[in-house]
């Protein structure tokens, strides 16, 4: 059963019309928007950042409360003229190391960033290694002539059409 | 109800403990009596757990409010529809539904092969009641979906209670992909669990050959195509109801569901060398040792509250339980590894640098170091707070600077490997093979940078689509014009005909056909645009090439909710195109009370998707937050194409593309060397 209370809710939105319009309707800037991409919302339970806070499941799928005083304070800081790296440190002062969004590229954070350039490296490394090792294999069996190859080759494919023939 | 399912739960444990058991002393004493009775206790375990399921759906479909799982999960006024999925919605049932569908691929592998196979079946009987016992012990002991309600009445007795009505299912999940979603998922993360089984079984057992590969490569794939679209549903669910525009946060929930899919990804594609060439068996052994892993690490990490998560199930102390069982399968692995890894000798061998089996070698390099940079990633912060005290979070821009380079050395892969021969590839071939893709490729970017898709990753992504794209084109028209000289079907037909002779490596280009279209609409998040605004009605706002204007705004009760609705004008060039409803719902009874319904106007180039947030705290006027996202339909297009890559690779082959097939020949029989000149060498169509 649908109940559209559709008229009042109207008149709800018409008399909001006829007031003033605010112009400066977020509260805060541009820019903060933007540093505030680099921190985390610390209202705990959204797990996004502070500029990307859409607060799912709050009754306000927007900034959260948390989310938009940290911005309101970005500008405070901004007005202070405050270079953004200034700006994170003075939140990282304020809540721990906790408020970055990426690990920061100084100090153990940096060890976030070097882990998947270490693993490229070994395993690029451990992988050259171990073409190199079967490549060099003994010369006689990889370049003996295309006869036995070719027979061992066809003789496996051989068996393994036979297996999938009496499995499937 | 109740006591009937709590029952039937704990006797499933008995028969897993028994099949476990006796599947011992079977494999010990060889007792044909003692293996069909284990066998046969597997399939009971299997059934009894399918009952205890269907207890837990009935308590819920009948209001059994004196159920604390029914009471924290339903309500009266819940739709039919919703009250099947709260079966998975909490910690409890989601752990029985877990044993429920790791029952259904059990039950299927002993009833398939009860005949077959029987060195090896008791075997993995054996670890699959291992594992199964695993679960029943959480199901029965730790967290028991049958728990009643009681109160301490005036005499200080404990007395059962019914509750009028409950507290309702989460209102994120209320939505039907969440019904979907789950199911999909939890069948990718049990069905691993199949090739896992065979896999340690054979090296127990020492079977011989790569039989368990044959066995287990079908059962691998349906595992991989429901982990495939459980990610991509959990990721529309996300874009298409929780309203902030985005369709993958690298939420850790989402991460652990990423993680078995790389390994089992790569290792779909090792299989070939171990079949083709006799390589890589320890590798392809330890590969699915892993992915079995990292669904339970990845179950582990979604209930136990160590990352923090959107998701449910958090802080419980299920933990513990988990990590017990990951330290004891990887001491299992390791002892049975250790024990007979001389029985996984292998034939390495490399002919040149530039073959399809260095491909696959870099391929496997590549998923693998996503698996671990994902992993670590996830895990980094609990690391930094056990090193420095202090938790440093890592987000999503992290991760994208990680995996976008990694991803498109992928899709370099996935374009180049096919067209590599196996053994040696020559120079003149790649000029042949690479020519026109390349030529499809940079075609594909210069069209999309006067598109006005200008940045360099996306435009590399979309270079290497069009690349990849030209190479399975040019795969299926080589295969199809040689069937096409030799019968003179049409074209068309005889490329159906191709890939019907051989599904698995043409359905493997299906896969990969849609994986770049879904990579296609990776590409497009690059340049995504959003606006928020307070409206009144009749205000309008730009973004993009659209103009919205706020009609107006109604409310409507339904059973379970009340819904504010606003209706929102689409504009193009002035012209209307289009009415969206975006929906904010007020659900009664529940913790999270809100929850959001987004309208999206779809097409290939963009998604126009438009939120209602709520009305403005201060102003008092409705929020409308809007987002314009290009290309994002080409991800959900792309997994269709992979789901229908994937059925078509499971198909058995029409037997028409070697003699050999015709020759009747018994199973055991050894292929003598006269055989071999019948067969012919198709370079690369294998």
């Amino acid at each position: 059963m649908i109940n559209v209370k559709r008229v009042g809710f109207v008149l709800v939105l018409l008399a909001m019309a006829s007031g003033p319009l605010v112009l400066a309707q977020v509260g805060y800037s541009q820019r903060a928007k933007e540093i505030g991409m680099h921190l985390k919302c610390m209202c705990r339970g959204c797990d996004m950042s502070a500029g990307g806070c859409a607060h799912p499941g709050g009754s306000f799928s927007g900034p959260c409360d948390t989310a938009k005083g940290m911005l309101k304070e970005v500008d405070q800081h901004l007005a202070k003229g405050e270079s953004e790296q200034q700006i994170v440190d003075a939140f990282v002062a304020e809540y721990g190391s906790i408020v970055y969004v990426e690990p920061p590229k100084k100090g153990f954070g940096l060890v976030a960033w070097l882990m998947p350039i270490v693993y490229s490296i070994v395993g690029l490394g451990i992988l050259v290694f171990v073409v190199r090792k079967w490549a060099l294999r003994p010369p006689s069996t990889a370049s003996a002539g295309p006869t036995p190859a070719a027979h061992s080759d066809a003789l496996e494919r051989a068996r393994a059409q036979a297996a999938r023939d009496t499995e499937d | 109800m109740d006591v009937f399912g709590s029952f039937t739960l704990l006797l499933a444990f008995v028969c897993a403990v028994y099949a476990f058991i006796g599947g011992i002393f079977a494999i010990k004493t060889r007792h044909p009596l003692l293996v069909k009775s284990t066998r046969q206790a597997g399939i009971a375990t299997c059934v009894l757990i399918f009952i205890a399921t269907l207890a837990v759906e009935y308590l819920l479909f009948t209001d059994n409010f004196s159920q604390a799982y029914v009471v924290s999960h339903s309500n009266r006024d819940l739709s039919t529809f919703y009250k099947v999925a709260a079966l998975w919605s909490g910690q409890e049932g989601s752990l029985l539904f877990w044993s429920f569908l790791l029952s259904v691929y059990i039950i299927s592998v002993l009833i398939a092969y009860r005949n077959k196979n029987g060195e090896l079946m008791p075997y993995v009987g054996v670890v699959l009641a291992g594992v199964q016992i695993f679960f029943l012990t959480l199901n029965n002991f730790v967290e028991n979906p049958f728990k009643t309600l009681a109160i301490v009445n005036s005499n200080g007795l404990l007395e059962s209670f019914t509750r009028m009505d409950g507290n309702g299912l989460n209102p994120l999940l209320q939505y039907p992909e969440m019904v979907i979603h789950p199911p999909n998922l939890y069948s990718g993360y049990t069905g691993f669990t199949i090739p896992f089984a065979f896999a340690l079984a054979a090296l127990l057992a020492r079977y011989p050959g790569e039989k368990w590969i044959h066995l287990t490569r079908k059962w691998t794939m349906v595992a991989w195509c429901f982990q495939s679209l459980g990610i991509l549903l959990g990721a529309h669910w996300a874009y298409a109801v929780l309203g902030w525009g985005g369709y993958w946060g690298w939420d850790p929930v989402e991460n652990a569901s990423l993680l078995p899919w790389l390994t089992g990804t790569a290792f779909l594609h090792s299989v070939m060398m171990q079949e083709k060439r006799g390589m890589m068996k320890v590798w392809n052994v330890w590969l699915v040792f892993c992915t079995f892993l990292l669904c339970i690490l990845g179950t582990f990490l979604t209930r136990s509250g160590v990352v923090s998560s959107v998701h449910a199930f958090a802080n419980s102390h299920i933990g513990p339980w988990f990590v017990g069982f990951l330290a004891l399968i990887l001491l299992t692995c390791f002892a049975a590894y250790f024990k007979n890894r001389d029985y996984l000798k292998s034939e390495n061998m490399l002919d040149s640098m530039v073959s399809r089996e260095s491909s696959f070698l870099f391929n496997n390099l590549l998923f693998l170091i996503a698996c671990i940079a994902v992993l670590s990633g996830t895990l980094f912060p609990v690391f930094s707070e056990w090193f420095t005290s202090n938790r440093i979070s890592v987000g999503a821009p992290f991760f994208n600077k990680v995996m976008i380079p990694i991803g498109l050395a992928i899709l370099f892969l996935t374009g180049v490997g096919p067209l590599l021969a196996w053994r040696k590839t020559s120079v003149d071939s790649l000029k042949r093979n690479f020519g026109w893709p390349l030529i499809v490729g940079l075609f594909c970017a210069i069209a999309c940078f006067f598109l006005g898709y200008k940045d360099g990753a996306s435009l590399l992504c979309l270079f290497l689509c069009g690349f990849v794209f030209g190479t399975i084109v040019e795969e299926f028209y080589r295969g199809a014009k040689v069937i096409h000289v030799r019968t003179g079907m049409g074209m068309m037909m005889a490329a159906h005909e191709l890939s019907m002779r051989n599904t698995r490596r043409y359905g493997g280009y299906v896969v990969h056909f849609g994986m770049v279209l879904v990579f296609i609409g990776l590409a497009g998040s690059a340049f995504n645009k959003e606006a928020q605004k307070a409206m009144n009605i009749g205000d309008s706002m730009k973004l993009g090439q659209y103009t919205l204007v706020l009609q107006s705004g109604d409310t409507k009760a339904e059973k379970n909710y009340t819904a504010q609705r606003m209706i929102v004008e689409v504009l193009k060039d002035n012209k209307q195109i289009m009415m969206l409803y975006p929906e904010k719902r007020q659900f009664q009874g529940t913790e999270q009370a809100a929850g959001t319904m987004v309208a999206i106007y779809s097409t290939l180039r963009e998604d126009l998707y438009v939120v209602y947030a709520g009305m403005d705290p201060e102003l008092n006027v409705p929020v409308i937050h809007a987002f314009l996202n290009p290309l994002v339909k080409w991800i959900w297009l792309g997994g269709v194409w992979v789901v229908m890559g994937t059925l078509l690779a499971l198909m058995p082959n029409r037997r028409t593309v070697l003699g050999v097939a015709t020759v009747p020949q018994p199973a055991s029989a050894p292929i003598t060397p006269a055989l071999a000149p019948g067969v012919t060498l198709r370079e690369g169509h294998d």
